[in-house]
């Protein structure tokens, strides 16, 4: 039976930053517990992004470095090739993984760099005020959409999708999902667990929801969520079988 | 559109005396990040600058969207202004517990506190604010209105304080909040809070007990095969456990959370402790289990 | 170790295995890709050293960053354009007061200008980033100075914890001398920024207040840059004594510059030559000694004025008249530095 609260969680620090009904708490949650499982807490080290990922910054009793935007992958790509043994996490927003720091997760990917990636997609970028990201659905009216998401921008972000076409083998891509919390800790076990016992590359994308920004209330966010889940579909993706040369 | 006499502008400022001397007024509007605040602030500074005064304004937050104080500096005056920031206030506003630290250094004792006296228990207020004001907004809204239009009542009485008139005021209101008001008798019943903000008169001493504060310590649950436990200093009240409660066990209770929003309650007979609350709750706020 | 004839880039990889360098990230970039070539035999030649060229100079420098919060003696070179986005990474350090080494092999700019030599990123590696330019700057003026302050660096870098530069060129990048290689003081150890330790560090470097981000981090930032640079500042006079009047250069224009003071002392000219090595923290104590007793002094430099905005600083107060003998993104020989500070009576 689960505590009410993650051993790994830093009791000082709560109630956090996040704001009310925040998915991050969701995904946190769930992530520590995982942490707490897996018996990795004290040789984990967290990096985090500049959006609202940011406010993760002393979130867990695990040594934690706050990067520049979309820079928390090379950061823990570095620093895993300095310290193998141990496990780096790499946690971010649609922002952070998929414009600024799409590059650098591409080749973290490519390179098949034994970094777990966590990246929460909740549609907007939420710190800033709610603008477009590139997993915001056509259609939707942001503040820098104000007509609505013009389809021309290509039908929504899909990263997992996009990284199962570059990564190794034995690399492990997912989707998963806050309306699920205890297939979502399975997922990020699976993660860190490909990570450590495969020295592998590891990558999940966490659908979120944001109050704040979608200006919903608890049901209505989760509503939306089952939507969003049509569109961005939960699951894993294997390495499609490619011709040998 | 706007008042042009200028006597008439000259007067509105007339009888709020300025305590840094000359005729510019500084105000700080203080509460919780997320409760409106920013808001009430904003219809303020834009009512005030349509009543044909000077008005600068800025907003001081950090990078949390919700959760922090929200400390607003405002300057009114006759005459074109500038910065405006100041060491000292001529007035504070403050409605919330947790933005009192924020808004201390401001006070002196010419300074004049309007504060929530519901939410804030009038000695948490610093020793040099001796000109009190106290307006049980929060709990006169929940009882008469709806409680998130403590605000509004606040701005009815600031409005009364400053000179502005209240139909200015209130159209404000309508046009950065009517949105909001999703019927006809919602926006009816804001109006009356605004406007009994407006007619209202402050507590200068006796004041209302602050009984709108957050809770302290864990509520304990236990009964029907079930135990469990609540925390008010973690729940930040997003209803998401409500929302995720299969047999519906779960509402709002009258105890308020760490942000003094209601905290849940639960129906340990319906409950069949499933663990979604558990699973769900953001902040790790609730938990409850068979025994 | 012993007599070596060799190139600028190769001098800097020798100084940074002297200096206890560890890894290497980079991305390629003339003037400074030989340097991550270098790099990458040597780490043929030792297996205990480590490279990685990544996608861009953003994630090199970033992924520096990472190695060396996890106690690895971790750097970086770079040029030009390369090192406009370094100074993304080498702000984040900057604020965390993470070691980072940076080469810098200068080329002509602004954008792509040339591949070949400036003096243009002077500025830019001083006082570039979006803070107040808390960063040491070495510049090297010879193939030897690449062999030993490359390997300073990480000792400045490790004691300080300020981002450190090496300032080279294009020119010394590819530039073959004959120097004469011997060891260096023993380097200090490094440290994991990330302690693994029971009570966990968190390193963030975004703040919520303006007085919590000044007194919790640009305070001590500040304090501790006061407190180490009169320890870090170095420069060098070059036949100074009876000077009626003095130049002021740095990196291998100042080595031309030697030449020329050379020439025209023998022509009975009472001139010399302040050689500032560190440009940021500046020895200005030195420099103001030396300005009052001149009645002119010269700067010579291959960019407009970044070094002259500098001097005149560091200077500002002191009276004497001061000449600014500038060419932009190209390079001088002596004799033609004799023309100039002739002419330009």
């Amino acid at each position: 039976m689960d505590k009410i609260i993650p051993a790994s969680w830093r009791t000082q620090t709560k109630p956090d930053f996040f704001c009310p009904g925040c998915g991050h708490g969701i995904i946190l949650k769930q992530l520590g517990y995982a942490i707490d499982d897996l018996k990795i807490q004290e040789k984990t080290t967290f990096g985090i992004d500049i959006g609202c990922s940011l406010l993760a910054w002393d979130f867990f009793n695990i040594d934690t470095i706050q990067t520049h935007h979309g820079r928390t992958t090379p950061v823990m790509v570095g620093y895993k090739m300095s310290k193998p043994k141990r496990v780096a996490l790499a946690y971010m927003g649609d922002g952070g993984g998929y414009a600024i720091g799409l590059q650098s997760l591409i080749y973290a990917c490519f390179r098949n760099d034994p970094i777990t990636v966590i990246l929460v997609n909740n549609g907007n970028y939420a710190m800033t005020g709610g603008q477009m990201a590139p997993t915001t659905l056509p259609g939707e009216v942001t503040p820098t959409t104000p007509d609505g998401n013009p389809t021309g921008f290509g039908e929504g972000f899909k990263g997992p999708e996009l990284l199962s076409t570059l990564c190794a083998k034995n690399a492990y891509i997912a989707r998963a999902t806050v309306s699920k919390p205890l297939l979502l800790r399975s997922v990020l076990k699976k993660a860190i667990k490909n990570q450590i016992d495969n020295n592998s590359f590891s990558f999940v994308e966490i659908l979120s929801i944001c109050p704040t920004n979608w200006k919903l209330g608890a049901k209505q966010c989760f509503s939306k969520l089952a939507d969003v889940e049509e569109f961005y579909v939960p699951s894993e993706f294997s390495k499609k079988e490619q011709n040998v040369k | 559109m706007f008042p042009v006499n200028f006597q008439k502008r000259s007067k509105m400022l007339s009888n709020t005396k300025s305590a840094s001397g000359g005729n510019k007024i500084n105000i700080i509007f203080a509460g919780e990040g997320g409760q409106g605040i920013l808001t009430i602030t904003k219809i303020f500074t834009s009512a005030a600058f349509k009543s044909g005064l000077d008005v600068a304004y800025i907003p001081s937050f950090g990078v949390e969207q919700r959760g922090t104080p929200l400390v607003a500096f405002i300057t009114l005056d006759n005459s074109p202004l500038r910065y405006p920031k100041f060491d000292v206030a001529d007035y504070v506003v403050v409605l919330q517990s947790r933005a009192v630290e924020a808004v201390s250094q401001f006070i002196s004792p010419n300074t004049k506190v309007i504060f929530d006296s519901s939410t804030i228990n009038f000695a948490l207020l610093p020793k040099t604010s001796i000109q009190l004001f106290g307006i049980p907004a929060t709990s006169i809204a929940t009882s008469k209105y709806n409680p998130r239009s403590f605000n509004l009542i606040i701005l009815g009485y600031l409005s009364k304080v400053f000179n502005l008139k209240p139909d200015l005021v209130f159209s404000e209101v309508m046009l950065l909040l009517g949105k909001k008001f999703k019927s006809k008798e919602a926006e009816a019943e804001n109006k009356e809070a605004f406007y009994a903000g407006y007619e209202m008169v402050p507590e200068r001493d006796n004041f209302s007990k602050a009984v709108f504060k957050p809770r302290q310590g864990a509520i304990l649950v236990k009964g029907h095969g079930k135990s469990g436990e609540i925390l008010p200093s973690r729940c930040k009240g997003c209803g998401i456990c409500i929302a995720k409660c299969p047999v519906a066990a779960l509402s709002f209770g009258e105890e308020l959370g760490v942000l003094a929003t209601p905290v849940p309650k639960v129906d340990l007979e319906r409950c069949i402790a499933c663990g979604n609350c558990r699973n769900f709750c953001p902040d790790a706020a609730i938990s409850i289990d068979k025994i | 170790m012993g007599i070596k004839f060799l190139t600028g880039s190769e001098a800097a990889v020798l100084g940074a295995t002297e200096g206890g360098a560890e890894t290497m990230f980079g991305y390629p970039i003339t003037p400074s890709t030989e340097i991550l070539q270098g790099w990458i035999e040597a780490c043929e030649k030792d297996k205990k050293l480590k490279f990685l060229q990544t996608e861009d100079e953003t994630a090199a420098g970033f992924a520096t960053i990472g190695a060396i919060l996890a106690g690895k003696k971790a750097f970086t070179a770079t040029a030009g354009p390369g090192n406009i986005l370094m100074q993304d990474p080498l702000s984040m350090a900057e604020n965390l007061r993470i070691p980072l080494v940076c080469i810098v092999m200068q080329r002509g700019g602004p954008s792509t200008g040339t591949v070949n030599f400036s003096q243009q990123e002077v500025t830019l590696s001083a006082f570039g980033g979006n803070g107040d330019g808390l960063r040491v700057v070495y510049s090297a003026s010879t193939v030897l100075e690449m062999y030993k302050y490359t390997a300073k660096s990480f000792s400045t870098a490790w004691k300080y914890r300020f981002p450190t530069f090496v300032l080279g060129d294009g020119h010394l990048s590819k530039m073959s001398a004959k120097v004469n290689i011997s060891p260096l003081l023993h380097p200090i150890p490094s440290a994991a920024l990330l302690k693994e330790k029971i009570s966990p560090t968190f390193l963030r470097n975004c703040f919520s207040s303006e007085e919590s981000f000044y007194n919790d981090r640009l305070k001590k930032n500040i304090e501790a840059w006061n407190f180490a640079k009169n320890s870090i500042v170095e420069s060098e006079q070059y036949k100074v004594s009876g000077i009626k009047s003095l130049i002021i250069a740095h990196g291998s224009v100042a080595d031309a510059v030697k030449d020329a003071v050379d020439t025209m002392r023998k022509n009975g000219i009472k001139i010399g030559l302040f050689r500032p090595i560190t440009l940021n923290p500046f020895d200005s104590t030195k420099l103001k000694t030396l300005a009052s007793k001149v009645s002119r002094i010269y700067i010579v430099e291959s960019s407009l004025n970044q070094l002259s905005r500098i001097v005149k600083y560091e200077l500002s107060g002191i009276k004497t008249p001061v000449i600014e003998i500038a060419k932009p993104a190209v390079s001088f020989t002596s004799d033609e530095i004799v023309r100039l500070i002739k002419n330009s009576k």
